[in-house]
């Protein structure tokens, strides 16, 4: 016959059971609210002006000669150049048809901002075909410097030290906002 | 045979005295991980940006977090400003083929030489109005006592589709009605 199993030694092994309902129910009460208040989609903004220039600016940016660094997109390839000729023009073919070479481009206005490493405007003169997506990566690229590109060192006015530039030309303005639909300048 | 019977029922006894208890411990370890993923993933901005369904946006590696402002939203079948659609868009041939953009304006909807979008100029400078009418009943005011100047930012959604003309017209039927700086969103790249 079996022993039965002795009572005193159960209820020495029983431990303590912790109700566990209040938390669950604040736990449960806790995700509701954060699903619904959290966003998992998280916009990011590109600013640009809109550009104003009156008779006066313009004399006076033609007696100065600035850089005015321009990117202009075409049908077949992007052109980086300066109207007042302070670098060599170059024009970089598109890596697909409408498609810009965005690394390519980067890597241009990295050469350009080696010259000029105090500059920080760019006039971007987009084709009317270009797509948003298209704009947003050559906003992105003239922008930001990536962690592998190679430093470029800038004198800080303040310091007078040179430091390494963590944005490349992030003043964007659109040059032919004004100009008719279709054309590109 | 009595001592089966007896055994049998001993068991059933003692099945129906037992009281059930649901184990919440695993379910409370899931419960916590869920809870630090979403406080982790919890943005104390408000975001206030809505888009429409089908949009596309396209992902930039901008940091920078828009503030609250007016906002245009693009695609390629309508323009809406501020949840409400203005204008809608006409399907042209070229979209049959794919030779060509797959939307166009109405003629009807534009003006300056194709340059305007007219709708959408009578909605900003309707905008415009109300906001510097609640500037100039605010009490909030610049060190001169003059009511706080109108901003005239406008963020400007659009669909990854949408092609630069439309956006162009967007800008310019904006910087037009007053609004002279422009916010394009785009999705954060993770």
């Amino acid at each position: 016959m079996l022993k039965r199993p002795s009572s005193r030694r159960k209820s020495s092994a029983e431990g303590i059971n912790l109700n566990l309902v209040p938390i669950l129910d604040t736990m449960v009460t806790l995700i509701g609210f954060l699903l619904f208040t959290t966003s998992f989609l998280s916009i990011v903004h590109i600013e640009s002006p809109f550009p104003i220039s009156s008779e006066k600016e313009m004399e006076e940016q033609l007696k100065e000669k600035p850089l005015q660094l321009t990117v202009s997109v075409h049908e077949s390839d992007t052109e980086l150049w300066s109207p007042f000729e302070k670098f060599a023009s170059k024009k970089i073919p598109h890596a697909l048809p409408g498609q810009p070479d965005i690394a390519g481009i980067h890597s241009g206005l990295l050469e350009i901002k080696k010259l000029f490493p105090n500059e920080t405007k760019l006039v971007l003169v987009p084709h009317a075909a270009t797509t948003y997506d298209v704009l947003v990566s050559l906003m992105d690229s003239a922008r930001a410097v990536e962690a592998t590109d190679a430093p470029i060192f800038a004198r800080n006015p303040q310091s007078g030290n040179d430091e390494a530039v963590k944005k490349l030309f992030p003043e964007i303005i659109f040059g032919n906002l004004l100009s008719a639909p279709g054309g590109d300048s | 045979m009595a001592f089966h019977r007896s055994i049998r029922s001993r068991r059933g006894r003692r099945k129906i005295n037992q009281v059930f208890e649901l184990q919440l411990t695993s379910m409370m370890d899931v419960l916590v991980i869920i809870v630090v993923f979403l406080l982790k993933s919890y943005s104390t901005t408000i975001n206030t940006f809505t888009t429409v369904p089908g949009m596309q946006l396209p992902i930039s590696r901008s940091e920078e977090m828009p503030p609250e402002s007016l906002q245009v939203i693009i695609t390629p079948e309508a323009v809406t400003f501020e949840n409400e659609r203005i204008l809608e868009f006409v399907q042209t041939a070229a979209s049959l083929d794919g030779s060509g953009p797959s939307y166009e304006f109405r003629k009807t909807d534009l003006d300056e030489g194709g340059r305007r979008i007219v709708p959408l100029y009578d909605a900003l400078t309707k905008a415009r109005d109300k906001a510097e009418l609640l500037r100039a009943k605010s009490k909030t005011r610049d060190e001169k006592g003059n009511p706080l100047p109108f901003e005239g930012v406008l963020a400007i959604q659009a669909d990854k589709r949408v092609q630069y003309e439309t956006v162009r017209r967007v800008m310019y039927t904006s910087a037009a009605a007053g609004y002279k700086v422009f916010r394009f969103l785009a999705l954060k790249k993770e």
